[in-house]
């Protein structure tokens, strides 16, 4: 497994990895990968050695202990042959896996895309940094150093992709994986990326880099599924950065791992860019689930919406924090933001942070959070109609997601849904 | 009294209720044999309302005595394993669940007491039959449950339910009220649709009116948590024209119904 460039480190989690920028240029040289690349990456190595660890007292991290996402081992060269295993759809379709080529099905290669790995020769650095530089924080700067599956994903101008494309992202067994994605959509291109966070178990950490460049007048839909095995612990940070008339939609399912953080973004860049985040998460068990989401509006006559809910059950605790920031230089903006929180039982927790930083008068926006349980009398009148305990507290929760789920890619909402479905009839102890 | 081995269909013996430490409900005795509608009228704030939820089985209802459903006791039951049996409870405030279809909903209801997945077609089709029964718009179905529903459409969405879910026994709390005239007229042809030989109806309400259209076999007086006098439909008249007062120094007899 380890190779020259390994770096050891102790297994304890709570230790921050080493990592200097000469081993990670013979990291990169090792793979292959460009010099350009290879620059790239030591400069992040140095921006990394002087980053500190997330702050707790910020806001962002207030929920969620930093030194419980590290990973034990970087450039640990990780393979995983279990990864051979992942379910592959006859829609374009690629896995990522440390070490190995990226694997497209027939369909990915034919689909107009141009897809490429990080660690081939080519200049991949051209927009590399732009959404999530290695300055962005802690997590990020080591993904930018050590990232160890990478991929770049292209639409030229004009293409519009008929189906969306899956990238499927395998977290290996007591190992960590680095995925970086680059998703580049060319002027008035359209196209669909479903992130598919799958596998992993107690051993795993996955540390997550998703940029997303959107032209002028293109389109982006990001599903982020984030479906991981029991005890996975990961960080996932995603940004789209719009330029004029672009439309992104960012649509997240958090479900799976251990212990997450999940940080979601869009930066409206051009006047008529519009974003919207949409998610939902459904901790259980003693699931600790974090999501952020940002909206940065840098130009004027942008709009921007999230709506983000969490039903939690059991002991699991769901923590939400959001920010609108609207620039000086972003008048005539529009922006909203939702979470609502319900809570399923006693010892379910939801802590919900939204914030607003308006540097423009003339701007429209509105915020609001709710966390509460589920309302006894709706129960009792589901219940007066026969449904049982468990039944009629999965209607409401599938009630509560529902508008939501609307907001989510139309054409996905299916296999959405049937993934939701198989955590939503666990609720209330049914069978 | 049933002495007989025909045990009455629903029966109430000393039923009492008690919220939050307060007694509300002060001991009941009600019995309705198949085929009967009862009223049960009362001032505001006397319990009936607070009576049909314990009926049902609400759990932040402390309840004792004997709730029987053809001799069966339902005291220690969930209210939805009530409601499976033929308990159906048409509530004076439809709680509304926003997020669920009418649609979803009713079919889940339907598929639980009939104890089977109805499969969509045949609901469909019985959806449509109660829908037309009652003159509810087509777009009901895809609303959500209660959600943004007018005080009158709520009201004939609970008797469209208590239509499907073809009921032992209805407790019907206050389903005529705030209702205009043309949707009362709909309400108690549902009300009458819905009694059969096998049927019980008790209908709380406050007004005679809904008693033109649905003849009731015994009407009760409802006062400070007890059935305080029991008569035939000429009582629900004398309600009407006397008011409550002179029956307020009545004494607590228990009367039986029928
Ligand atoms: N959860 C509760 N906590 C405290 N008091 C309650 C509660 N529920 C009902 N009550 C009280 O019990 C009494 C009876 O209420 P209930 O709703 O049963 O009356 P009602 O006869 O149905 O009145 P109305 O004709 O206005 O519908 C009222 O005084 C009410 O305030
Ligand atoms: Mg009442």
């Amino acid at each position: 497994m380890a190779d020259r460039a390994t770096v050891d480190t102790p297994s304890a989690t709570s230790t921050r990895p080493q990592l200097d920028a000469a081993a990670v240029t013979e990291f990169s040289r090792d793979r292959g990968e460009s010099a350009s690349l290879a620059t790239w990456r030591a400069r992040a190595a140095t921006v990394l050695a002087r980053t500190e660890l997330p702050d707790r007292v910020r806001h962002l991290w207030r929920y969620t202990d930093p030194g419980k996402l590290l990973p034990g081992k970087l450039l640990a060269a990780t393979t995983d042959s279990g990864a051979a295993d992942v379910a592959i759809p006859d829609t374009p379709a690629v896995v990522l896996v440390p070490g190995q080529p990226p694997r497209l099905n027939a369909a990915a290669e034919s689909c107009g895309l141009v897809i490429e790995t990080m660690h081939g020769g080519g200049d991949v650095t051209e927009g590399l940094g732009r959404a999530v530089p290695g300055e962005h924080g802690y997590f990020e700067a080591m993904n930018a150093a050590a990232f160890d599956a990478g991929l770049v994903v292209r639409a030229p101008r004009n293409l519009d992709l008929a189906e969306p494309l899956r990238v499927v992202i395998p977290a290996i067994d007591g190992a960590d994986v680095l995925p970086r994605l680059l998703v580049i959509a060319e002027t008035s291109a359209r196209l669909t990326v479903v992130e598919d966070h799958v596998g992993g178990d107690s051993g795993s950490v996955v540390i997550g880099v998703t940029e997303i460049l959107v032209g002028a007048n293109a389109e982006v839909r990001h599903v982020l599924v984030q479906r991981w095995e029991n005890g996975v612990r990961g960080h996932l940070t995603q940004r789209a950065v719009l330029e004029r008339d672009a439309r992104f939609l960012g649509a997240t399912t958090g479900l799976g791992g251990a212990m997450v953080k999940v940080d979601l973004g869009a930066v409206l860049a051009g006047p008529g860019a519009r974003s919207e985040l949409v998610g939902v998460t459904l901790p259980e068990h003693r699931q600790h689930l974090d999501h952020h989401t940002v909206h940065q509006h840098t130009s004027g006559r942008t709009w921007s919406n999230i709506d983000f809910k969490a039903a939690v059950t059991d002991r699991a605790r769901s923590a939400y924090t959001g920010l609108i920031r609207i620039e000086k230089d972003a008048p005539g903006s529009e922006a909203f933001q939702e979470n609502r929180n319900l809570l399923l039982s006693e010892r379910a927790r939801a802590d919900t942070i939204p914030e607003l930083e308006i540097l423009t008068d003339d701007v429209s926006c509105s915020h609001g959070a709710t966390a509460a349980p589920v309302d006894p009398e709706q129960l009792f009148y589901l219940a007066s109609r026969g449904l049982p305990a468990a039944e009629a507290l999965q209607l409401v929760v599938r009630g509560f997601v529902e508008s939501t789920l609307c907001l989510m890619p139309a054409d996905l909402r299916e296999e959405i849904e049937t993934l939701l479905e198989s955590r939503l009839r666990r609720i209330g102890g049914a069978a | 009294m049933t002495a007989n081995t025909n045990p009455a269909l629903f029966t109430c013996r000393d039923v009492r209720v008690s919220v939050a430490g307060k007694e509300i409900v002060k001991g009941v005795d009600l019995e309705i044999n198949a085929g009967e509608k009862h009223a049960l009228m009362g001032p505001n704030g006397s319990g009936k309302s607070t009576l049909a939820a314990a009926l049902m089985g609400h759990p932040a209802y402390e309840v004792s005595g004997e709730i029987r459903l053809r001799g069966e006791e339902l005291s220690a039951l969930e209210p939805d394993e009530r409601a499976r049996k033929g308990v159906f409870l048409g509530f004076q405030y439809p709680v509304a669940v926003p997020g669920v279809t009418v649609a979803s909903f009713l079919r889940a209801a339907l598929s639980a007491r009939q104890g089977r997945e109805v499969p969509v077609r045949e609901f469909r089709l019985k959806m449509q039959e109660s829908f037309d029964a009652l003159d509810v718009p087509k777009d009901f179905a895809g609303r959500y449950l209660n959600d943004g529903f007018s005080g009158g459409e709520k009201k004939r969405l609970e008797i469209m339910q208590m239509l499907m879910l073809e009921p032992a026994v209805a407790l019907l709390d206050e389903t005529d009220s705030g209702l205009d005239i043309d949707a009362l007229k709909v309400v108690s042809a549902g009300v009458n649709k819905a009694s059969g030989p096998d049927t019980g109806i008790l209908l709380v309400t406050h007004y005679q009116r809904i008693l033109d259209h649905v003849q009731p076999d015994a009407v009760h007086v409802f006062m400070d948590g007890r059935i305080v006098r029991s008569g035939g439909p000429e009582l629900a008249r004398e309600l009407e024209e006397r008011g409550y007062d002179w029956l307020a120094d009545a004494t607590s007899t228990a009367a039986t119904g029928g």
